[in-house]
């Protein structure tokens, strides 16, 4: 199957991403997976806003709701046992209301518990991550962000990591 | 770290170099399936386990079956947010005072 990139996008959007210019990475990075999977630890990673509601605090949509151009670029920790009931979600350029009912479908922290107890995998770090996927400029992920929370990633012992934007 | 990314969008992997990827045919917001549906979430992880296992070089992009179970004007209206976002909100408004202008 061919997956269409674009089936689910108004034409408009579709148009307009299919004639942007983005910049390649070269050479494209690759670690090749150092160990079987039922000895690496996991992390998992999503771009979907969400956050552990009463322990951290939501993304700033109120700026970005004041400056358009503008995404907030921070992250939040999820935790491995955090509940259903724990998380919250404000991005604002997609409907909430599913990843609301099933965390799962933009960070399967439940389903990688289950992969843990199976002995598929070795575990699942204490730790997942959120970061808020409306970025226009990415420069803050690139120099601050992202290499925070990969430190914050190695000193959980991460072997590997499950990338999931939305 | 070794990586594996699942995505909607398997067109910017090609573009963007990304090490391993794999694509699904799903709407925004849903990249491991519809809500409670776990037997989809786990076939989507379990394939992105195997990427990361069996990928032998950077850029390898394996594309899923699956067929999202919703009507496609259905879903193309289901995933989008209640209020259009900031940035849509702008470009309506910066459309309006042009027409406006033009009038």
């Amino acid at each position: 199957m061919t997956v269409d990139s674009f089936r689910f996008l108004p034409g408009s959007i579709a148009a307009y991403y299919k004639n942007m210019t983005v910049q390649r990475e070269d050479p494209v990075p690759f670690t090749p997976l150092g160990k079987p999977l039922d000895q690496c630890r996991f992390a998992l990673v999503t771009t979907a806003g969400i956050y552990n509601k009463g322990k951290e605090p939501p993304f700033d949509t109120e700026r970005e709701k004041r400056e358009p151009m503008w995404g907030d670029p921070s992250f939040r920790r999820i935790p491995k046992d955090v509940s259903q009931e724990e998380i919250g979600a404000c991005h604002l350029h997609t409907n909430n209301r599913d990843v609301l009912l099933d965390v799962n479908i933009l960070l399967p922290v439940q389903r990688f518990l289950e992969l843990e107890s199976e002995g598929v995998i070795g575990s699942l770090a204490p730790t997942s991550y959120s970061f808020m996927g409306y970025q226009p400029d990415t420069t803050a992920w690139r120099q601050q962000y992202g290499p925070e929370a990969a430190v914050l990633m190695k000193d959980e012992a991460v072997d590997a990591v499950l990338l999931t934007p939305s | 770290m070794s990586t594996v990314l699942v995505t909607l969008m398997p067109f910017w992997s090609e573009r963007l170099g990304v090490p391993r990827t794999v694509g699904v045919e799903f709407p925004y917001g849903h990249l491991l399936g519809q809500p409670g549906d776990r037997d989809t979430q786990m076939g989507v992880i379990r394939a992105a386990l195997k990427l990361l296992e069996e990928a032998t070089g950077p850029g390898e992009v394996r594309e899923l079956d699956y067929v999202w179970p919703q009507e496609i004007d259905e879903a193309k209206r289901d995933w989008q947010p209640p209020e259009p976002s900031p940035i849509i909100k702008m470009m309506i408004d910066q459309r309006r005072s042009q027409r406006q202008g033009e009038g």
